[in-house]
């Protein structure tokens, strides 16, 4: 089972170029996609999910071209997109029965998996409620149920955590996790926390390009002994924010405690364990150094 | 900031997010198609056999009586989607927690609305100075002639259009695709409200005047009045044709001659327009949910709703379950159990008395006298479900499903023919009682076109539905269409061939194939990957 991703470009109507040249071979595991805003994060989504075509560049599934052969993916397709909506006519069953004949499951199967699903969002008790009562996390959850229903190999979220209580945000972690073992899922997300608590793999994208493709581990190893905590006066920290990559601060009685994520060591400051949000941070600032150099 | 500062960004915003929209070109496009049809001699205001020679009086009143008639239906469709739009966008969230009055809002909506069809006027006088410079009849154009009536009677009633459609929008039932029909039915009635009134041989009553939104009335009337001076044996026949426009005589009209009622009526128009606007305010909801018209439910159901919501959020801590693989079934990706779920899609969600009323007609067309069925009974059946068959090809984009349907395996080659059978299952179903009636009766004719008709009504809203990612369009041309063709019997636009004369099943046989190849490359293109 493998996704290929080769030299694909994305450029919208009016020169907007969304994605350029990006590369990525996948396998079976957890892909952490991390990027700031408008880097081609739901671009490269939806062209994985065979809603929008590549200006150029193909996308392989088991070395089958998708563009020539989409059905080849999408049999095999779990899709969560970031906005999505639901027919508030409809109640829970009803949607994932109605999306299930869409996507060919037969009766039977698509029953019991359907009560599965519902069990394991945590939505069987208001399964026969319409879905235009439902509160923003429980259409959320409707939306991972319905990416889960044809057990799909390759599973595409788009910020699937948005929204979620932080109960469910862990239900939703761990449902991830156990899922990995024998498909491949690309999982977009501003929150760090969601990519370290499952990713078997970070890509970092910044500007269309793919910045950096690694083991979080690897990802961490390249921060080490770059992290720092410095203790300074507020009139102080403007001075500071533009010499180094700041991954945090909290003022307390004795000045502004700042995280600084640097390859110099800062006078009067202590070495501290790095996080994948310090990794993040110090990759994006060096490859956007490189990008202004 | 003053009021009339927030009310002129308001409108501006408004107007500046419409007017940048792919189909304000379309719409534009369609008011320059006016211009031309009435240059081609397609579109004629024919009293008789005579029509005016074309000088500036003449264009000036032709076109702006096109703008007035047509845009009065068409831009009413157009503009009434300016709430709706602040509610998808959210935007109108934000501006709910502004100062702003909710009278305020409906005023500016209005003015927009009003702006957004100025605008195609604007393009319907450009057409008409164009028009009689290059149709040269009359060599000089009398400004006053040719852009008043534009003055006097399209932008009056373009304000009441607009304020119209803004009331529309903020009740209940009328914001609905309902709400498009209905328009209809009252744009139809409000045409025609001063023809009753008018005193066929003399002048202009006062009445008439102030009845006559568009100005169709007021205007002909005058030219009316004018050649009856000119040629006594003028029978008093008046029409705006599209189509059959040949006219054998020519009369030189000098203008309209103003006089109080005509100038009190148009400002009444236009404050007429102003009251509808801040009526509109007493019902607009402020973007508050809780206000929101939702149809009643029994207490029991409220309340068992009540106890599941509370249930599905007071979870305990997170547990641990596990999804079993998935085993298909050897019948995966079976059609009917596709069409079956597009079927359920399609008839969810309306109220009780839907189901009872197309129960109904069914029934009714089944046991009553056959004329009687043909001729009233399947009428009535054949607009019922409108707002059923009015969701095809635009749920996806109007729900946002699109994503989840399109990367669904065959979307293309399985989901949209079964919405299409979808829909002609509804029309099968709704107007089932004449086809078994005709069938019993072996009316072979009868059956032809029975059939081309439920082939047709889907195929055509599936297109219109796919092509203008909106349910208006359907609902509007269809209702008109119906109320012309299958009401009305007019020959060529009865589909459901009520009168021997009016039938013509291979013509809408070969629409429905032209409109479900137009609906499967429309979707197509909505589709990366087919």
């Amino acid at each position: 089972m493998k996704l290929t991703i080769q030299r694909v470009s994305k450029q919208y109507r009016g020169g907007v170029q969304a994605l350029r040249d990006f590369t990525l071979d996948l396998r079976p595991g957890v892909l952490g996609l991390l990027g700031p805003n408008g880097a081609g994060k739901t671009t490269l989504m939806s062209i994985l999910a065979t809603i929008t075509r590549a200006s150029e560049g193909s996308v392989t599934w088991n070395d089958t071209d998708v563009a020539k052969d989409p059905d080849a993916l999408r049999t095999v397709l779990g899709y969560l997109p970031q906005d999505f909506g639901v027919y508030p006519n409809l109640n829970a069953v009803e949607f994932l029965e109605y999306l299930a004949a869409v996507k060919g499951l037969d009766a039977a199967a698509a029953k019991r998996r359907i009560d599965e699903l519902l069990n394991l969002v945590n939505l069987a008790d208001v399964r026969k409620r319409p879905l235009g009562g439902y509160s923003g996390g429980m259409k959320q959850r409707i939306g991972i149920a319905q990416a889960l229903l044809n057990d799909p190999q390759l599973l595409i979220v788009d910020e699937p955590t948005a929204g979620l209580d932080p109960e469910e945000r862990v239900r939703f972690r761990n449902l991830l996790s156990e899922l990995s073992g024998e498909r491949i899922i690309i999982l977009s997300t501003h929150i760090v926390s969601d990519i370290e608590a499952t990713a078997t793999d970070i890509a970092l994208i910044s500007q269309g390009m793919l910045v950096v493709h690694a083991r979080p581990e690897e990802l961490l190893r390249r921060v080490e002994g770059k992290v720092w905590e410095g203790v300074f006066s507020s009139s102080d920290l403007s001075e500071v924010k533009k010499k180094y990559v700041i991954s945090g601060t909290s003022r307390r009685s004795d000045g502004v405690h700042v995280r600084l994520v640097t390859g110099a060591i800062p006078t009067a400051a202590q070495p501290l364990a790095p996080t994948l949000e310090d990794a993040y941070l110090y990759c994006l600032a060096e490859h956007r150094a490189g990008a202004a150099a | 900031m003053n009021q009339g500062r927030v009310l002129y960004h308001l409108v501006v915003a408004d107007f500046l997010e419409r007017v940048r929209r792919y189909n304000f070109l379309v719409t534009l496009a369609a008011a320059v198609y006016l211009g031309y049809a009435c240059y081609a001699g397609k579109v004629v205001i024919r009293l008789d056999e005579y029509r005016g020679v074309y000088n500036s009086a003449w264009l000036g009143c032709l076109m702006t009586l096109i703008a007035t008639v047509f845009l009065s239906l068409i831009g009413f469709y157009i503009v009434k989607n300016s709430i709706q739009r602040d509610e998808e966008t959210r935007v109108g969230q934000i501006l709910a927690t502004t100062p702003m009055t909710k009278t305020f809002y409906t005023l500016a909506k209005t003015i927009s609305n009003f702006a957004v069809l100025a605008a195609m006027v604007a393009v319907m006088a450009v057409a008409a100075v164009a028009m009689q410079w290059m149709k040269g009849e009359v060599a000089h154009i009398d400004w006053w002639q040719l852009l008043s009536p534009f003055v006097l009677f399209a932008l009056p009633a373009m304000a009441f259009t607009g304020a119209l459609a803004v009331l529309f929008e903020t009740l209940p039932v009328l914001r609905s695709g309902m709400g498009n029909v209905i328009y209809f039915f009252v744009w139809t009635a409000l045409l025609s409200a001063p023809i009753g009134i008018l005193d066929k041989a003399g002048p202009v009553n006062r009445e008439a005047y102030f009845a006559d939104f568009t100005g169709i009335v007021s205007v002909m009337g005058q030219m009316q009045q004018d050649l009856r001076r000119i040629d006594p044996g003028y029978k008093n026949g008046t029409a705006l044709m599209i189509g059959d426009t040949q006219t054998s005589k020519r009369f030189l009209w000098n203008g309209l001659r103003g006089n109080s009622a005509l100038y009190l009526s148009r400002v009444t128009c236009v404050l007429a327009a102003l009251a509808i606007a801040l009526l509109a305010a007493v019902f607009f909801h402020r973007f508050d949910p809780a206000r929101e018209w939702v149809p009643r439910k029994r207490p029991a159901e409220v309340a068992a709703n009540g106890e599941r919501a509370i249930v599905a959020t007071t979870s305990a801590a997170p547990s641990e379950r596990h999804l079993t693989p998935l085993v298909r079934g050897p019948e995966r990706g079976s059609f009917p159990r596709v069409v079956a779920a597009e079927l359920r899609l399609m008839l969810k969600g309306h109220r009780w008395w839907w189901y009872v009323v197309a129960a109904g007609l069914f029934v009714a067309s089944l046991f009553a006298p056959l004329s009687a069925t043909h001729q009233g009974i399947a009428i009535v059946a054949a607009i019922w479900p409108v707002l059923v068959w009015s969701q095809m090809g635009t749920r996806e984009k109007r729900w946002e499903t699109s994503a989840l349907i399109f990367s669904s395996e065959r979307a293309l080659w399985r989901q949209l023919p079964a919405v299409w059978l979808a829909g002609v299952i509804v029309a099968a179903i709704t107007n089932g009682g004449l086809g078994i009636r005709l069938a019993v009766a072996s009316d072979l004719s009868g059956l032809a076109a029975w059939t081309a008709c439920i082939l047709f009504i889907p195929s055509l809203a599936l297109a219109l539905g796919i092509w203008s990612g909106t349910s208006k369009t359907f609902e509007g041309v269809y209702t008109a269409w119906w109320y012309l063709g299958v009401a009305n019997h007019l020959p060529g636009l009865d589909f459901l061939g009520t009168t021997s004369e009016s039938v013509r099943p291979a013509l809408y046989l070969g629409l429905a194939v032209l409109l479900v190849v137009a609906a499967f490359f429309g979707r197509r293109t909505q589709m990366a990957y087919a």
